[in-house]
């Protein structure tokens, strides 16, 4: 069960920083749909399949849990959008039998690497580090470098 | 862990992209609950990763949002038709039955008795005085006769 799951089921912690909020499928999408797909299509490049998952994640029961969500309403879709998305591409990829994430790295894990590997390829950052051979805090540090060196935090 | 050292580790941004774990998850909440600074270093850092991703952001086709809409109207009315079956002070609908048996209270049962028993009584008292009447015209003709014979 995931922290969304947790909130939905009214057992997950209580708001800190936002207060509660209640918007309509439809207002969440009109104010996070371009992102959503953004995030979805960087998972899964293929339009109809993101498309499907874009549905799904506005259609989602979990969408609800983000109006007392205790971070902020994008940080929620960002991460139901990324959740919907991998749990897709896994399906997908399981149907097709592919290895690519089964395929060694070669290169310098770099942050952007480590990124794409965790978010856009849905790896979780304990197999980001078994891939490179680095330890979890270096993968955790990577995404703080990441978006340190983007400019955004 | 120190605030510095702890915004350092990444675990923040990871929490924030949803990659932590259930324990990293409490970690991060407690620490960002006790800590005014980290509490606002968060709300800067949910601000650049909205940025980031806003940066990334596609436009989805108008067909998706029709969809999106289509299927919000069906659950909601899906959860009302839910919440009306569990809520008992729910209004009797009128719907009309094509059954040929009607369902009364049960205290229609010894009423249907008491006024099947009292029209019984009834019955046979109505008899009783109905033949008793009969004898007794019977009766006064035949007196009338034989005061008729002995005059």
């Amino acid at each position: 069960m995931n922290e969304l799951e947790r909130i939905s089921n009214a057992a997950g912690p209580q708001p800190i920083l936002k207060p509660e909020r209640n918007l309509s499928s439809l207002e969440v999408y009109d104010q996070f749909g371009a992102m959503a797909y953004g995030i979805v299509l960087q998972i899964i490049p293929q339009p109809h399949l993101a498309q499907e998952v874009l549905v799904s994640v506005f259609a989602s029961p979990l969408l609800q849990s983000c109006n007392s969500y205790p971070f902020s309403y994008a940080a929620c879709i960002i991460k139901l959008a990324r959740a919907k998305a991998v749990e897709a591409k896994k399906k997908l990829t399981s149907l097709t039998a592919l290895e690519e994430d089964n395929a060694p790295f070669s290169g310098a894990p770099t942050p952007q690497v480590i990124f794409d590997l965790a978010f856009r390829r849905g790896l979780t950052p304990d197999e980001v580090a078994v891939k490179l051979n680095i330890t979890k805090s270096e993968v955790l540090r990577s995404f703080h470098d990441f978006f340190k060196t983007n400019g955004n935090a | 862990m120190k605030t510095q050292e702890f915004i350092e580790s990444g675990i923040l941004e990871a929490h924030l992209l949803g990659l932590t774990n259930q324990e990293e998850q409490t970690q991060v909440r407690q620490m960002v609950e006790s800590d005014q600074m980290l509490e606002e270093y968060v709300v800067e850092l949910e601000a650049g990763i909205n940025q980031y991703f806003e940066k990334e952001s596609v436009a989805p086709p108008e067909a998706v949002r029709e969809v999106v809409r289509l299927r919000s109207t069906r659950d909601k009315k899906a959860r009302q038709e839910f919440s009306n079956a569990e809520n008992p002070d729910r209004q009797y609908l009128d719907v009309e039955v094509n059954d040929t048996h009607i369902k009364v209270h049960k205290f229609w049962r010894p009423a249907f008795i008491a006024v099947f028993i009292l029209s019984k009584i009834f019955l046979i008292a109505g008899l009783y005085y109905y033949f008793k009447t009969v004898s007794q015209e019977e009766e006064l003709q035949r007196l009338k006769l034989q005061v008729e014979q002995t005059k």
